[in-house]
């Protein structure tokens, strides 16, 4: 796939002397769900930070919409519409919603937030009904839908969503993985990294299996999930 | 008797509002960058001083001199952050700049008993002898009327600012995050210029009003900038409205104090009021709920 989005070929990256991804090549085509899976200390966050210049990569090249941004920062990184909504939801608690929403479009300008936010109101009605309720009062699943409606404030290209089911209940998981078949439906590439494999197998196309800083595994979704062998071996499933 | 307590009223809050202009600069710059400012102090003796030889060598006006002030310490406040502070911290150890911060505040300090010598200045304000009668025979001078007015309209503006303004919104969320505030495009280094330039120009004002009642040396500013530290940990390190309302405090309970006890006892109050908020309240007078990122 020489057309990818997101093309990560080579990357080591890891904190001071400590290598946590040594060798990874990934890539994220247009509109495609790609998933990352791997049990915790994989690397699976460290991969995210680094593709969103967060962290600096040691080797390694990364490039997204035909540009090497692998020595950018993340703000250039935001600018060119490749958007990272951390693990942990991280909204600004003590900021309303709608501050947190209009932070979403900071490289956008006035006029783009506004239409922006007329967008992100229609996908979360929730949202709109509080927007001047500060976010820190949220529930938890209501923060999460308030930082992927704050990714969706930079117009993303692709959007990775680090641990996005973390500590929700089984229902708002099914209407998280419904909503992130709305997005990409819009025409938005994911990249999402989880642990929730059975649902993310569902709604990915492809998948990578990550185990200490590499990649064991991938493939289409729907071979990994028909695979019992793959599965037990790989997933623990 | 009433007079009295409403006296001493009204001289704690010139004071408390003096204390909240040069302690918010402070806890500004905690917020955004989780470090202390030690030079903040010399940028409040920079000011007194920039105030004190426009008004006297050039013959300018005083309210003018505030403005210079301002100017003086906001360029200061920039020119520092770039030379030294900026640089040190694109080398990833948090301590360099913070000891940067204590070599700053020596090296300015000394540049400026170079230049201006040991020997307090007179810096008389011409609005200290005009007193203004309120109710109840208390009263005030206009100086201090000034001091009043002026903190409280930038105080006003900064808060409207901070609340209000994108990029006010922007600086809020730096210094709530400041990892995720980059991952929303926001430069972190832009941000943490503004709050360099805006802590230090509220420095400079406040020392250019500060002038006429500290004793104007070089090392005018130490003396606040302790009392600036008490008032930002007492108002919850980092919290604009903590610090407004610490600040005032802090000023009434020295006036009470020096009035009512023992002027002698001024500071210990304030320090064990210190220590008490550490023991019993570390996060402050306002808790603003941080959220940990596991």
């Amino acid at each position: 796939m020489s057309d990818a989005l997101l093309a990560v070929s080579g990357l080591i990256a890891g904190y001071g002397a400590i290598e946590v991804l040594r060798g990874i090549d990934l890539e994220v085509a247009a509109g495609e769900i790609v998933a990352v899976l791997g049990s915790n200390g994989a690397g699976k966050s460290t991969l995210n930070r680094t593709i969103s210049g967060v962290l600096r990569a040691t080797h390694g090249s990364i490039r997204f919409a035909d540009s090497a941004i692998e020595r950018e920062r993340p703000a250039t990184i935001v600018a060119r519409g490749l958007i990272h909504v951390p693990e942990g939801r991280c909204v600004f608690p003590n900021l309303t919603i709608m501050e947190n929403l209009d932070l979403g479009s900071y490289r956008r300008g006035r006029v783009r937030r506004e239409s922006n936010r007329e967008r992100v109101f229609a996908i979360f009605p929730r949202l709109a009904e509080r927007r001047s309720q500060r976010a820190g009062t949220l529930s938890g699943g209501e923060q999460q839908m308030l930082a992927i409606g704050r990714a969706l404030m930079a117009e993303p290209k692709l959007l990775i969503l680090d641990e996005p089911s973390l500590g929700l209940s089984p229902l708002l998981v099914e209407e998280l993985f419904a909503l992130i078949r709305r997005i990409n439906g819009e025409g938005i590439a994911l990249l999402l990294v989880e642990q929730n494999v059975v649902q993310c197998l569902e709604v990915a196309r492809r998948a990578y299996i990550l185990e200490k800083g590499v990649f064991v595994l991938h493939g289409n979704s729907a071979d990994i999930r028909d695979d019992p062998n793959l599965k037990r071996a790989y997933l623990g499933l | 008797m009433l007079t009295v307590v409403l006296q001493q009223g009204i001289n704690g809050i010139v004071f408390g509002s003096l204390y909240v202009l040069v302690a918010l600069g402070l806890t500004l710059i905690y917020g955004v960058l989780v470090q202390i400012n030690f030079a903040h102090a010399d940028v409040v003796t920079i000011g007194a001083f920039a105030a004190y030889f426009f008004t006297f060598a050039f013959g300018g006006n005083y309210l003018i001199s505030i403005g210079i002030a301002l100017m003086a310490g906001a360029a200061l406040g920039w020119l520092v952050n770039a030379a030294i502070f900026a640089p040190l911290r694109e080398r990833g150890n948090e301590l360099l700049p913070l000891i940067a911060t204590i070599g700053v505040s020596i090296l300015l300090q000394n540049a400026m008993l170079l230049w201006f010598g040991p020997i307090p200045y007179a810096f008389d304000s011409p609005y200290s002898n005009k007193v203004i009668r309120l109710w109840g025979g208390t009263f005030i001078t206009l100086q201090n009327l000034i001091i009043v007015v002026v903190s409280a309209l930038t105080i006003a503006l900064l808060y409207a600012f901070m609340k209000f303004t994108f990029m006010g919104k922007a600086l809020r969320a730096v210094s709530q995050d400041r990892e995720t505030a980059g991952l929303m495009g926001v430069n972190p280094n832009q941000l943490i210029m503004l709050t360099f330039v805006i802590a230090s120009a509220l420095a400079g004002m406040g020392g250019a009003m500060l002038g006429p009642i500290l004793v104007l040396t070089p090392f005018a500013g130490t003396t606040v900038i302790v009392k600036a530290f008490a008032i930002v940990i007492i108002g919850g390190f980092g919290n604009v409205e903590g610090t407004i309302i610490a600040g005032l405090v802090v000023g009434l309970i020295e006036s009470y104090t020096t009035q009512f006890v023992n002027p002698g006892l001024t500071d210990i109050v304030v320090f064990t009021l210190l220590l008490l908020m550490l023991a019993l309240r570390p996060t402050g007078l306002i808790a603003e709920k941080r959220e940990e990122n596991v």
